[in-house]
């Protein structure tokens, strides 16, 4: 069995009186596509730099693929991270960035990247000052995937680029990301990015994980219950209300169901899809904390 | 890893060999006239000659280009910290490429380990070079004139520029690490480097051994001519500018008394000399006016110069320490 690609308990990140990140514990199996939702300053950076070691956590542990993050060489070699707005070396060609990877990587698959420069349309000799935010973006995933890695982290790969450029870039990842037997963890303050390619979803809010699990699973265990306000029957156990809703004359509920089988009483009620149900979350937290979330950045 | 940061430095090191051809065509060329102009005065004198005025001449001729380049050579460390040591880190940090490099396989020590080593290896052999040439040019003119001491010469000689070099270096480097900004990590290296000088110049070098101390008779030292200025108000008689030959002479102005110790007065000096025939100097001698000096003696030079490269040398690992210290810790 292989280790989880991230397994974290309690993991908190602040910085002098902000809190980043607060008692995360997850545990992500092996092969995932995970995708990381939440709005802005919801902490997915913060938990994707504690991901791949750019920064260490203020408690709790956090462990990749096995080992804590950025330990040695080799555990370097097993990530590859491609940073929000996906930084290169302007001074340097798209060919030396190439040279760079090879050099710094022990497991280079040098054919790969010159096979996805290729097809991707980037001049070699072009220095990558000089390409657009979709051609750097491309760079920068190209020298991540071509290190070989057996996790790929992208945090907020496409925030840069238009919403034609977005899907491209994205429907191209999943293309290659398929051929590599890769784990992936993409961030996005955009559900429509992640939702058609993620089999796991996170959803971060007010540095919290609201809810984590496999897309399905989380698709089937959540239902609308409408009745007459007030008039709602009693719920079994293991079914906890998430959110619920007064109009004059009815009351809807959004409930979990956390037990492993549907209760008699949700078989007949409708489940959500995916974007209210983290609609619903992200409401709840601004909710909780008392502040006033604009959910806008959820929708599509 | 040492492609990539030949590669991000390649700027650098073209202006750095740009400034070090620059500097050796302009000191082969001050090199040799100072040795033409020694050889004419001094070694192929052959009547007439008078080695004091000889000195004279030359001193006033290359003095001040030769304290001008001590300077220079003094400013270069400090440039090299600001312009190639500061922008070290700051520059990934600054434009997020940090992020990039450090996800590839090297660990952040080895990346700082590579840094640290290109960069302050370059700065080293900048200075030194620059130092050898500037030694070799002006050799005749330190040996002949002997004030090996003087801040601005004595800091541009020989070892104790390299012990600069890799300090200014690696104070860019940590200062820039801490504070992560560029013109900020620059102007904080500069004033650190300047304070540096400044300290051991005045501070710490004469203070680094006991003084030796030694009581010259105005007459000694009028005959051999190193007494710069000597002047007489109502407290008394002061020498000013006493050299001794390769020495690094402390007191700057040395109380005038007579044989037994006693101040020598205005008064008496104008009693003596109111016959108008007398002249001062002749009056100092018979009243055996005298003077106390303290002094670095010339044989301890090099021995100033070693520990001026292992104080420097020493800041520098400590520094290394604090970088190594900090870089795991990282954008925490």
């Amino acid at each position: 069995m292989n280790p989880p690609i991230l397994h974290t308990k309690a993991l908190t990140k602040r910085y002098g009186h902000h809190t980043a990140l607060t008692d995360v514990t997850l545990t992500l199996p092996t092969g995932s596509i995970v995708g990381l939702v939440g709005p802005n300053g919801a902490g997915k950076s913060t938990l994707l730099a504690l991901t791949s070691g750019l920064i260490r956590p203020t408690s709790g542990t956090i462990e990749v693929l096995g080992s804590p993050p950025a330990a040695d060489a080799a555990q370097l070699a097993r990530v590859g991270f491609v940073a929000q707005d996906t930084p290169v070396y302007a001074a340097l060609t798209v060919d030396e960035h190439l040279r760079m990877g090879r050099r710094l990587n022990p497991h280079w698959d040098a054919r790969l990247a010159a096979d996805r420069i290729r097809q991707i349309g980037l001049d070699p000799t072009k220095k990558a000052g000089r390409l657009s935010g979709g051609q750097k973006a491309q760079l920068a995933l190209t020298i991540a995937a071509a290190k070989r890695p057996e996790l790929l982290i992208f945090d907020e790969p496409v925030a840069a680029l238009d919403p034609l450029a977005r899907r491209a870039f994205l429907q191209n990842l999943m293309e290659f990301v398929a051929d590599l037997d890769v784990s992936v963890i993409l961030s996005s303050h955009l559900l429509s990015d992640v939702e058609r390619v993620c089999d796991h979803l996170i959803v971060l809010a007010e540095s919290r994980v609201q809810i984590a699990g496999d897309t399905e699973t989380l698709i089937a265990g959540h239902h609308r219950l409408v009745g007459p306000r007030g008039d709602l029957p009693d719920l079994p156990a293991g079914v906890e209300v998430i959110s619920a809703d007064h109009t004059e004359r009815q009351t809807t509920l959004i409930v979990r169901n956390t037990g492993p089988d549907t209760p008699r009483a949700l078989r007949e009620t409708p489940n959500l899809d995916l974007e209210d149900m983290v609609l619903t979350y992200l409401h709840r937290a601004g909710r909780i904390t008392g502040e006033t979330t604009t959910p806008v950045e959820a929708t599509r | 890893m040492i492609w990539l940061t030949l590669r991000q430095f390649r700027i650098q090191s073209l202006i750095g060999a740009a400034a070090i051809a620059a500097t050796a065509i302009y000191l082969a060329v001050l090199g040799t006239t100072i040795r033409t102009v020694y050889d004419r005065n001094v070694t192929d004198c052959t009547s007439a000659c008078d080695e004091g005025a000889a000195r004279q001449l030359i001193a006033d001729q290359f003095g001040l280009t030769l304290m001008l380049l001590g300077g220079f050579l003094i400013a270069v460390p400090a440039l090299i910290g600001a312009f190639w040591g500061a922008p070290m880190i700051t520059r990934e940090l600054e434009t997020g490429t940090h992020r990039l490099v450090w996800n590839q396989s090297v660990t952040r020590r080895r990346w700082l380990t590579i840094k640290l080593a290109v960069g302050g290896g370059a700065s080293v052999i900048t200075v030194g070079a620059l130092s050898l040439m500037l030694t070799w040019a002006a050799h005749p003119y330190d040996t002949f004139v002997d004030d090996r001491f003087t801040p601005l010469t004595f800091a541009a000689r020989n070892l104790a520029p390299l012990g600069y070099a890799a300090l200014a270096f690696v104070v860019g480097l940590t200062v820039g690490l801490l504070t992560r900004r560029t013109l900020a990590a620059m102007a904080i290296t500069l004033v650190a480097l300047i304070a540096f000088q400044v300290l051991m110049a005045n501070m710490v070098r004469p203070n680094m051994f006991e003084p030796e101390t030694d009581t010259v008779t105005v007459a000694e030292a009028r005959e051999a001519g190193r007494i710069d200025m000597l002047g007489f108000g109502p407290d008394g008689g002061t020498v000013q500018g006493y050299t001794v030959p390769g020495a690094w002479v402390l007191t700057d102005a040395a109380e005038v008394v007579d044989g037994e110790g006693n101040t020598i007065s205005h008064e008496q000096l104008s009693a003596c000399e109111s016959d108008g025939t007398t002249m001062p100097d002749e009056c100092l001698t018979s009243m055996g006016a005298q003077f106390t000096i303290e002094y670095q003696p010339g044989d301890r030079y090099w021995t100033f110069q070693w520990i001026e490269l292992g104080l420097a040398l020493a800041l520098t690992a400590i520094l290394i320490g604090v970088a190594f210290w900090k870089i795991p810790r990282g954008l925490n």
